[in-house]
């Protein structure tokens, strides 16, 4: 949790997932989730389509009947409760604003719903659109709005009610480039400046990464990690996990430990790990994940560090998206994706060097999944 | 010689164009021209003097009878359009489903027979309340008058209303729905308030339609009212097939071809005062 977020901590409320199961039609899709969410923290949930993180957060919200498990906020399990009883504000991907009525009568819907008088509605929606950078906005139609300030409207609608959790379900994929960043911390500062607790649904890594204080990573339907985004980037607790954070190249690994070293051969390479290092690696085939910025070329005989796996390779491609090469490297009967400042010719023969200290190896009988 | 486009085309829609002629404008032409015509061959107003004098009081009649259908069948298909909709009981929305759309599919003089065996004084429902022990059978009335009228009416028009608005209610992102009730509207609050004004004109024209229909509806009032005061079909009916009086029941038919344009403007000015507004 961040230094703001801990000061205003006050309004967010806390909210304890405990075995949650959910099913559509038979077909099970969360398999007893239990995660807790901390006033005032902001969470952003991970993963692949199709592996249960909207389905959590719309089970959150109450559209989605829960099978089994308890969703308890303020000391209340609320698993049983209409959406209408929950108390939640959520902001869709598709905006969701109502095309016949005004912002003003948009923003105060919830207002309105609670019974609040006219003047109190105009004095609260007026506030919130400062808030939002769309003072004066109140009497135009949304269908005349922006992508960008149709957001903005959207969120005002969810925060005018002042809800203790907001949820987020992709909220800025509709959106262009340039507005999504901005927004990015618009969100961010809104939720630390009202101490909210938020849950963000996304399918972005950079957007989760830059929004977040913890990122729940989910495949199939469980968690897969839940943890800082440092934390998941540097430490993935699992093939899938290294994988879906951007470490996508694998190299096949063979691995022998004798006493405090481990001796590690990836086809004719060789390097050596000791003591605390090498008392972490797995023993026999394994599988090594690394990003495209790991490894780096040179030539087939520079000597090679202790710590340094030198590969053999050929270059079958190259790109250029700007700043550095992109080469795909066929190396280890793998093709390795790899950045070098340096431009290299098609067919060259290259030695690919990669620091074992910044690998994340797996066994290679559970990674075998994301392989 | 060639021809141009233009003569091609109109050559090739010809055939078409002369049988809507011959049999629906022709006919149509000639009934104003009977129902402006007097006695000696002129110019008249005479035949709506006297559709006016013996009539006035089914005009109205049958205004009110077709505005007080169409408002009931509007809020019988805007029932069942939400609880198709908005409803989170599976069986009781699969049930609906299955069953809501068979009166569209029985011909209104079926309709009309069906309802004569249903609520005649010694009828189905009347039996049944009797029955369940709710009424006496002295108390039992018939509702052979303008209610069996709208009865008949409502059951036929609401599938087709409920149909169109069910369909344009499907179209609404849903996330416009789940917004509302995710700020704390109840799903009747979501339906009034979020759903229906989304869904307004598709409503309006189901309902401009079905009041044009039901206008039209020969059937019905025949069988189900059969007496004083009744719709203005069964009195053009009565007029040719009585009297052969082509005259007064042309008058009539003018006059509810004047009560459907109404219908027509009314629809026509609001899409148009939307137009602007946007």
């Amino acid at each position: 949790m961040q230094p703001e977020t801990q000061a205003r901590a006050g309004s967010g409320a806390a909210i304890a997932v405990r075995g949650l199961q959910v099913a559509y039609g038979g077909t099970r899709v969360l398999h007893g989730i239990d995660l807790d969410f901390a006033p005032g923290s902001f969470t952003a949930l991970l993963g692949s389509s199709g592996c249960g993180k909207t389905t959590l957060l719309r089970s959150l919200s109450g559209f989605v009947p829960v099978e089994a498990g308890s969703i308890v906020v303020g000391g209340r399990d609320i698993a049983g409760l209409p959406p209408e009883k929950r108390g939640m504000a959520m902001v869709f991907q598709s905006y969701a604003l109502w095309p016949h009525m005004t912002v003003l009568q948009n923003i105060g819907y919830g207002l309105k719903l609670r019974g609040r008088s006219k003047a109190e509605i105009a004095a609260k929606v007026g506030e919130m659109l400062s808030f939002l950078g769309l003072a004066g906005y109140e009497n135009r139609k949304v269908t005349a709005l922006s992508g960008g300030q149709r957001q903005r409207v959207a969120l005002g609608r969810a925060l005018a009610i002042d809800p203790g959790i907001l949820l987020l379900d992709e909220p800025l994929s509709n959106l262009d480039a340039k507005i999504r960043m901005t927004m990015r911390h618009e969100i961010r500062a809104i939720q630390q400046r009202l101490g909210l607790t938020a849950v963000h649904v996304t399918h972005d890594r950079e957007e989760a990464m830059t929004m977040a204080d913890r990122l729940v990573i989910m495949q199939a339907g469980r968690i897969a990690q839940v943890g800082t985004p440092e934390e998941v980037y540097d430490r993935p607790a699992s093939a899938f996990v290294a994988n879906f954070m951007g470490a996508e190249n694998v190299l096949p690994l063979s691995i022998a430990r004798s006493g405090a070293q481990a001796a590690v051969a990836a086809g004719e390479a060789r390097a050596t790990l000791a003591d605390a290092a090498a008392a972490a690696l797995p023993s026999g085939e394994a599988l090594g994940y690394f990003r495209d910025d790991v490894a780096s070329l040179g030539a087939l005989d520079a000597p090679a560090a202790s710590g340094d796996l030198l590969v053999p390779g050929v270059i079958a491609a190259r790109a250029y998206p700007g700043g550095i090469y992109r080469y795909k490297v066929e190396a280890a009967g793998r093709q390795i994706t790899v950045d070098d400042a340096g431009r290299h010719e098609l067919g060259t023969k290259v030695g690919l060097r990669i620091p074992l200290q910044r690998l994340h190896i797996f066994p290679a009988t559970e990674a075998g999944i994301a392989a | 010689m060639s021809l141009s486009q233009r003569q091609l085309a109109l050559l090739l829609i010809a055939p078409g164009l002369a049988l809507v002629a011959a049999l629906f404008l022709y006919p149509l032409f000639f009934s104003l021209v009977s129902a402006f015509t007097g006695p000696d061959g002129g110019f008249s107003l005479q035949s709506f003097g006297k559709a006016w004098e013996l009539y006035s009081g089914d005009v109205v009649f049958t205004v009110v009878i077709v505005l007080a259908s169409c408002f009931f069948t509007g809020l019988a298909a805007i029932v069942i359009a939400g609880t198709l909709t908005l409803g989170e009981n599976r069986w009781i929305v699969g049930t609906l489903k299955a069953l809501y759309r068979w009166p569209l599919f029985i011909p209104f003089i079926v309709a009309a027979q069906c309802m004569r065996t249903f609520l005649a004084k010694n009828g189905l429902m009347n039996n049944s309340f009797v029955s369940l022990g709710l009424i006496e059978p002295l108390q039992a009335v018939s509702f052979l008058d303008w209610r069996g009228i709208i009865a008949t009416f409502v059951w036929k028009q609401t599938p087709f209303v409920a149909l169109l608005l069910a369909g344009a209610l499907a179209a609404i992102d849903r996330a416009t729905l789940e917004a509302g009730r995710n700020l704390g509207a109840s799903r009747i609050r979501v339906l009034i308030e979020l759903a229906l004004p989304q869904v307004m004109p598709t409503l309006l024209v189901a309902l401009v339609l079905s009041f044009v229909t039901m206008l039209s509806v020969l059937s019905v009032p025949m069988m189900v009212a059969g007496s004083q005061p009744t719709m203005l079909t069964v009195d053009m009916a009565f007029r040719i097939n009585a009297y052969g009086d082509y005259a007064t029941a042309n008058a009539l038919g003018v006059i509810t071809y004047l009560i459907s344009a109404g219908a027509a403007i009314i629809y026509l000015r609001r899409g148009m005062a939307q137009e602007g507004a946007r």
